[in-house]
C-alpha cells in the first residue's frame, strides 16, 4: 500500500515521468482499489493545502523595524564614513608633517659646534603664556572630570548588559 | 496596504537606504516566517521572537544575497538554522528533540484554543493540533510545500538538503500528518461519543 500511495502522491504532485503519468490515469481508472486510495490523498492533500498561516503580534514588523533602526544608529562613525575619505585625511595629514619637516631639515644650519634653526620672516611663534591663564586650566580640568564620568558611566553600563546577557 | 514591488525591488531598495522598502518585505513574509517558527517553539512568544531575530539576520546580510534564488527561499534558509540553534538552546531538560512524544504532550499545553469552543473545531483546528504534534523538520517540510510555495529542490536548498531526500520526508511527514489528524479526531468522536 505504502508503494501505492508513494506513486500516488508523486502523481498528484505532478513528479511523474509522462509515461509514468499515463499507466497511473490507466490505473486509477481500472482499479478500483487505487481509485480508492487516490481519492483519499486528494482530500488529504486538500486539506493540508487548506493549513491556515499563523498571525503574529500587530507590532511586528515595528519591532523588527525598530530593532534595525536601534542597530543603525548604534553602528560606529569609522564604518558608516567612506573609507576613502578618511584615507584622503589620513594622507593631507602625513603629506603636511612630511613637508614640515624636509622644510625644517633644508632651513636647519648644522655645524660642528651649534646648530641653528630660524623661522620664516614675518612668522612669529604665539605667545603660550597668555593662553593659558587660571580660568581656562581650571575650565580644562572641569572638562575632563565630566568626560570622565561619562565615560566610566557608558563603560559600566556595557559591563552590566554583558553580564545581564 | 502592502507594495506591489517584487521582492527584489524591494530589496533593491532596502540596499539603496530605504528601510520603508525593507518594512514591506517583512509585511509580506511574516505571516510565513512566523508559522515556521511557531513549527519549532511551539510558544508564541518565543515563535516572534525567533521570527524578529530571522528578519534582522536578514537585513544585516542583505547585501550578500545573490538574487539566483528566490528571496523566499533565501528567507526560509535563515528561519531554518536559527530556529534550529533556538531550538537546541532552549532544550534545557534530558529528552531529546527527535522525541515525537514531547511534541504530543506540548501540544495540549500550548494550544491557544479554547478546546471547549465548539467553532475551533473545525476540520482546520485539527489540521492545526495535529502539525503541532509532529516532528519540527516534518512540519517545517508540509509547511514549506504548501504554503510556501517552494519546490522540492527549494526546499532542499532552503534546509540544506537534496531534493530526493526532501520528497522522502514529505512523503513520510504526510504519512505521520494523516496518523495523527486520523487518530486526534478518533479521540475526539470517542469523547463525543
Amino acid at each position: 500500500m505504502t508503494h501505492i500511495e508513494e506513486k500516488l502522491w508523486d502523481y498528484i504532485d505532478g513528479n511523474c515521468a509522462a509515461e509514468e503519468q499515463k499507466n497511473i490515469t490507466a490505473l486509477i481508472a481500472s482499479d478500483a482499489a487505487w481509485q480508492a486510495k487516490y481519492q483519499e490523498l486528494l482530500n488529504l492533500n486538500k486539506e493540508f493545502s487548506a493549513m491556515e498561516l499563523e498571525e503574529p503580534s500587530m507590532a511586528f514588523t515595528y519591532n523588527v523595524m525598530e530593532t534595525i533602526r536601534d542597530e543603525a544608529a548604534k553602528v560606529p562613525l569609522k564604518s558608516v564614513i567612506n573609507k576613502r575619505i578618511i584615507w584622503g585625511i589620513g594622507i593631507f595629514f602625513a603629506f603636511t608633517i612630511l613637508a614640515l619637516l624636509v622644510y625644517i631639515i633644508t632651513n636647519t644650519k648644522f655645524s660642528g659646534t651649534d646648530t641653528s634653526f630660524s623661522l620664516p620672516q614675518g612668522l612669529k611663534m604665539p605667545d603660550l603664556k597668555n593662553y593659558f591663564t587660571k580660568p581656562v586650566i581650571e575650565c580644562f580640568f572641569f572638562f575632563d572630570v565630566i568626560l570622565a564620568l561619562f565615560l566610566s558611566d557608558a563603560f559600566f553600563r556595557k559591563k552590566r548588559l554583558l553580564r545581564q546577557q | 496596504m502592502q507594495s506591489k514591488l517584487s521582492d527584489i525591488e524591494l530589496i533593491e531598495q532596502t540596499l539603496a537606504g530605504n528601510q520603508s522598502a525593507y518594512a514591506d518585505l517583512v509585511k509580506r513574509h511574516q505571516r510565513f516566517v512566523f508559522t515556521l517558527a511557531m513549527r519549532f517553539a511551539k510558544r508564541r512568544e518565543d515563535a516572534e521572537e525567533i521570527a524578529q531575530d530571522c528578519f534582522i539576520k536578514a537585513y544585516r546580510s542583505l547585501s550578500s544575497f545573490q538574487k539566483q534564488s528566490k528571496f523566499s527561499t533565501w528567507l526560509y534558509s535563515i528561519v531554518y538554522t536559527t530556529a534550529m540553534t533556538s531550538l537546541r538552546k532552549k532544550r534545557v531538560d534530558t529528552d531529546s528533540i527527535d522525541d515525537e512524544d514531547i511534541y504530543i504532550q506540548v501540544e495540549s499545553q500550548t494550544s491557544g484554543y479554547d478546546v471547549n469552543d465548539v467553532e475551533n473545531k473545525s476540520r482546520s483546528f485539527y489540521l492545526n493540533q495535529a502539525i503541532e504534534q509532529l516532528l519540527p523538520d516534518d512540519a517545517t517540510i508540509i509547511t514549506l510545500f504548501y504554503k510556501g510555495e517552494q519546490s522540492l529542490e527549494e526546499i532542499g536548498r532552503a534546509l540544506g538538503m537534496e531534493a530526493n531526500t526532501v520528497k522522502v520526508k514529505l512523503f513520510r511527514a504526510r504519512q505521520r500528518l494523516k496518523e495523527k489528524l486520523e487518530r486526534n479526531l478518533k479521540h475526539e468522536t470517542k469523547e463525543l461519543i
